[in-house]
């Protein structure tokens, strides 16, 4: 059988069975596996699987996942979002708009600590939705603030999905961490802007919060002080070469389990209830890398990536629009299914088609299709494809931020959250094409630490 | 809800805690190793008894998965479907894990004994390495009892829909 053909039928069947709800891990495996013994029969398959599992689930930057999986669940039952969005209150409260803002800046304080954009989205819902109320905030305002803040969960490092995709294309974790910091800042200022904006426009939306005192700002201020100390010897750690991030994220977890238990937050239920989350998240996410490992084999067999973009290059599109189509597919995808699979899905496939549009992964920057080097080019779609995966949590039809929020406010209806979350969503594309256009704002920091 | 079902339950979650519980530990011996190397001495081999630790804890959380029903589907493309398709989807999945929990254990079953006959070991505390292979095959073990659960419980839920 022609190979190609070969890789074809197996994505047809791939989408098929997910279709059909088989989970995406199990599918994936189906497919790759079979697929590469319909090339080199079942012996070699055989023989790979006595140790390919183990391999896989002990690969050393991997180990990273599961730590920081564990951290964010601890920390979403430790009261750090609250003590955050106190801080936050009291610093912007004042403004018109101002609490919905310090959901956007207690998100992004969050996402520092945990690397999920649903657990940011709910924890922080849960306290900052009734706040909103008791100002008077719209229910569009309100819920499409939490809703968005969430996403910022996932660009803040720590990102449990950018260290997903920096394995998969073996880039390295600290320089996507690293190249994730300034789009992460960018996005909490423009949606802090929006915020501004929005309460112009629709006058009555976000009222005025009280007048603090004096006291209340000192104390409420020094209630950040712990998530700056765990960021800063979390991730300041890793960028100045301190310790790998494995290590890191293992203080994190300490830290956070620390600030629990003395600020006596974290119970015995919640550590419990932490253990499993952590054990169904990050269970689920090593059995689809196995499958991604199997789909990469088999698709690399059949060479469909490098036909793919020999063929891209055949019809004459432009290296960029090439990368414009795979983003607008992203979001498409990503209205319909959770980032982490996604990213898990399509990038085995997707990645090695942009390398070799751009010269193969030993290209420099000269020459080469994107204008960058092929290492360059690694960060920056990663940067792009998690923000516009991401921007499928807040999209119907699944967009599941907006069902976290609303099954935490019953007199809000979707279509409100989905309104609220428009202004976002626009700035979102914005960003995106800031990025495309001036791909420095994410290769800077990583150039400055690596030359 | 029998016997024998009511102790894999149980056992498949008290073996997901241990696995918590170890991945407690890799956090911990990774900070005493951060805090030893500030003082000079950090905690020797502490790169492979993590690798081995996160492997065996998270193998451990895969029949709890498969219990939970917690690996992904896109549900978005049946979401209109009637209970009975969905149960029978369910059901083609849980055939899929059983299946390959079989071929799994065996098959990596095969690799312990491998490296039990060429006596590999880690590299700097010569762990053999047929060792961590163990509490993985049971885990393997654990996750074929979880799938015949979900397929008894798929089975019935066809059924009990044709009665309706």
């Amino acid at each position: 059988m022609d190979p190609i053909f070969l890789g074809l039928m197996g994505l047809a069947v791939l989408f098929a069975l997910i279709i059909i709800r088989i989970p995406i891990a199990y599918a994936m495996i189906l497919v790759g596996g079979l697929g590469i013994t319909f090339i080199n029969g079942p012996a070699l398959v055989l023989n790979q699987l006595k140790t390919l599992a183990y391999f896989q689930f002990s690969i050393y930057s991997l180990t990273v996942v599961p730590m920081f999986v564990l951290m964010g669940c601890l920390a979403s039952r430790s009261g750090l979002s609250a003590a955050l969005f106190r801080a936050a209150n009291a610093w912007l409260g004042w403004l018109k708009g101002g609490t919905a803002m310090a959901v956007i800046a207690a998100c992004a304080g969050f996402g520092a600590v945990c690397g999920s954009s649903l657990a940011t989205a709910s924890t922080m819902g849960r306290v900052a939705l009734p706040e909103l109320k008791k100002y008077n905030y719209s229910g569009a305002l309100a819920t499409g603030s939490v809703a968005a803040g969430g996403v910022l969960g996932i660009l803040i490092p720590p990102s449990v999905v950018l260290i997903i995709y920096a394995v998969v294309v073996e880039a390295n974790i600290v320089a996507m961490f690293l190249a994730s910091i300034i789009p992460g800042l960018m996005a909490t200022l423009l949606f802090i802007l929006t915020i501004a904006a929005y309460v112009i426009v629709v006058p009555g939306s976000g009222p005025r919060g009280s007048k603090i005192e004096k006291e209340e700002f000192i104390a409420a201020t020094k209630g950040v002080f712990p998530v700056l100390i765990i960021f800063g010897l979390v991730l300041g750690g890793i960028f100045f070469g301190f310790y790998n991030p494995t290590p890191a994220a293992a203080v994190g977890v300490f830290l956070v389990f620390a600030y629990g238990v003395v600020t006596s937050q974290l119970n015995w239920n919640g550590i419990l209830e932490s253990i499993k989350e952590t054990a169904s998240t990050s269970g689920m996410i090593y059995l689809i890398l196995l499958g991604a490992e199997l789909m990469k084999i088999f698709l690399s067999r059949v060479g469909l990536p490098q036909e793919t973009a020999s063929w891209l290059m055949e019809v004459g599109i432009s290296p960029t629009m090439v990368l414009v189509l795979i983003l607008i597919g992203l979001i498409i995808l990503g209205c319909l299914m959770d980032s982490l699979s996604m990213i898990l899905l399509v990038i085995p496939f997707l990645w090695p088609v942009l390398s070799e549009i751009n010269g193969g992964i030993y290209q420099g920057s000269e020459g080469s299709g994107f204008g960058m080097s092929t290492d360059d080019l690694k960060i920056w779609f990663g940067i792009l494809a998690l923000i516009v995966v991401e921007l499928g949590l807040i999209t119907p039809p699944v967009g599941l931020n907006v069902f976290v929020i609303s099954s935490l406010v019953k007199d809000v209806p979707m279509i409100e959250i989905f309104k609220g979350v428009i202004p976002f969503f626009c700035v979102e594309i914005l960003r995106v094409g800031l990025i495309i256009a001036f791909p420095v704002i994410t290769l800077w920091l990583p150039t400055l630490s690596s030359g | 809800m029998n016997v024998a079902e009511k102790a894999i339950r149980s056992f498949v979650l008290f073996w997901a805690l241990l696995g918590g519980l170890l991945l407690f530990l890799v956090v911990f011996l990774n900070s005493s190793s951060v805090v030893g190397g500030v003082f000079g001495s950090p905690i020797p081999g502490d790169f492979e008894l993590t690798e081995m630790g996160v492997a065996i804890a998270v193998f451990a959380f895969l029949p709890y998965c498969q219990l939970t029903n917690s690996n992904v589907t896109a549900d978005i493309f049946t979401a209109k479907a009637s209970p009975r398709w969905i149960a029978l989807f369910g059901l083609i999945s849980s055939l899929v894990a059983f299946m390959f929990s079989i071929l799994l254990f065996w098959c990596m079953t095969q690799g312990m004994i491998d490296r039990y006959n060429y006596q590999y070991t880690s590299a700097i505390l010569l762990i053999p390495m047929w060792i961590p292979y163990v509490p993985v095959l049971f885990s393997w073990i654990l996750l074929f009892l979880a799938a015949i659960i979900s397929i008894k419980e798929f089975y019935l839920d066809i059924a009990l829909s044709r009665a309706v």
